[in-house]
């Protein structure tokens, strides 16, 4: 958790960097993904990993003055739709194309959410919105790599 | 146990309670909320210094490359306008090419760096009546030759240059030889017995040799003796024209004499 902690601070020091130029993409958002299918899908780790994403997403808000509170309920949605989907999956099919697939849709569904609630529709916000997409894309590839990897150990 | 709630569930719906709430404080007490804004962001000012200073630097840096690049842009457009002025202020101090009855001027429109001593382009040609062969001459001494012509120009081939060959005769002595250049700007009198002794400032002019060129045309003074070579003496010629400012010159028309 402190390491998610250190992500949404590094997600903060690049939007800080990239500020004016682009929307830097949702590593908070990627990695508490990754925490959900990475553990064991206790309630009580899960229900934290929920908290801890809906505080992450609070704090987001209240540091870049997008909608207060969508980004908190953005993630809850995102954390609960993985848990779900991921606790209905036999364990063979917790593959990392699958892990891909959701934290891919999640990253997409809330870039469109914060894009449709902040921006005002233009040429700049749509490829700021479609960078912010495609930069998210190394990130996932890493957390896929990481996932598979210790699916692998797990399994050895 | 099977009515129990799924304590995710039941978080779950805590959490978007909240988030709704917040949203709802937030569009209700924005002045409340934006205190909450500025504690955070006072908060978070520490961890992100670095990036502010990283891109404060950043921007100096791009501010500055782009400074340079303009400074450069009006670099290079002031060497440009100084060029022209130069230019500009050369023509302006020479004089126009003029025409006389039997002499068409012209004015030199190319010099080849590479080619200095050797040839230059004129901006009169066939259209005009220049031929090839026809002397060159400027402030009344022979330059050169037409070497080659076309319908709105021609090249003139200067006495300075090495495959430069043209019959002369010193006018005080009668002593006949070849006028030839060597590339460096300097013009010898060919071929002369190395006992041979001329006062400096004999007149030189060309000999009869061909229809385009009539005798007489003056092309330089004797400056003073060479290094006897073969048993010939040259004899170092100085040009009556200026050859470092040749702007215009006046090319004699066939059949005609200077």
């Amino acid at each position: 958790m402190i390491a998610s902690a250190a992500v949404w601070l590094l997600q903060n020091f690049l939007q800080v960097l990239a500020m004016g130029f682009m929307l830097v993409p949702e590593i908070f958002l990627l990695v508490v993904s990754y925490e959900i299918v990475s553990g064991p899908l206790r309630a009580e780790r899960v229900s934290m990993w929920l908290w801890f994403a809906f505080a992450g997403g609070i704090l987001w808000d209240l540091r870049w003055a997008t909608s207060p509170g969508m980004s908190g309920l953005i993630n809850v949605g995102v954390v609960m739709a993985i848990y779900l989907i991921w606790k209905r999956t036999p364990i063979a099919g917790r593959s990392v194309f699958l892990f891909a697939v959701l934290a891919g849709v999640a990253h997409f569904l809330s870039g469109i959410a914060h894009y449709l609630a902040w921006a005002t529709p233009s040429h700049i916000a749509v490829r700021m919105f479609l960078i912010q997409q495609l930069l998210s894309v190394p990130v996932l590839a890493l957390l896929c790599m990481v996932y598979a990897f210790r699916r692998t150990d797990i399994s050895v | 146990m099977a009515g129990k709630l799924n304590p995710v569930l039941v978080n779950f719906l805590v959490a978007v309670f909240c988030g709704l709430m917040f949203m709802w404080f937030s569009h209700s007490f924005p002045d409340k909320t934006r205190i909450a804004a500025d504690r955070v962001s006072v908060a978070l000012s520490y961890p992100e210094m670095p990036a502010r200073e990283l891109r404060t630097l950043v921007q100096t840096l791009d501010n500055w490359m782009m400074e340079r690049g303009t400074l450069h842009q009006r670099l290079h457009g002031l060497e440009l306008e100084n060029i022209a002025l130069r230019t500009a202020l050369q023509r302006s101090g020479a004089a126009p090419p003029v025409s006389t009855p039997g002499l068409v001027g012209a004015s030199v429109t190319l010099r080849y760096p590479n080619a200095w001593w050797k040839e230059i382009r004129v901006n009169r040609g066939s259209s005009h009546g220049v031929v090839v062969g026809a002397p060159a001459m400027s402030e009344g001494f022979m330059i050169g030759r037409v070497s080659s012509v076309g319908p709105e120009h021609a090249w003139i081939e200067l006495v300075t240059s090495s495959t430069f060959l043209l019959a002369a005769v010193v006018v005080d002595t009668w002593d006949l030889g070849v006028i030839n250049g060597d590339d460096m700007g300097n013009i010898w009198l060919m071929y002369m017995p190395p006992d041979k002794e001329f006062k400096q400032g004999m007149l030189v002019s060309t000999a009869l040799v061909g229809d385009y060129l009539p005798p007489g045309i003056p092309v330089g003074m004797i400056w003073g003796p060479g290094e006897v070579r073969d048993g010939l003496m040259p004899h170092r010629v100085a040009s009556g024209a200026r050859l470092t400012q040749l702007y215009n010159v006046q090319i004699l028309l066939s059949g005609e004499s200077p």
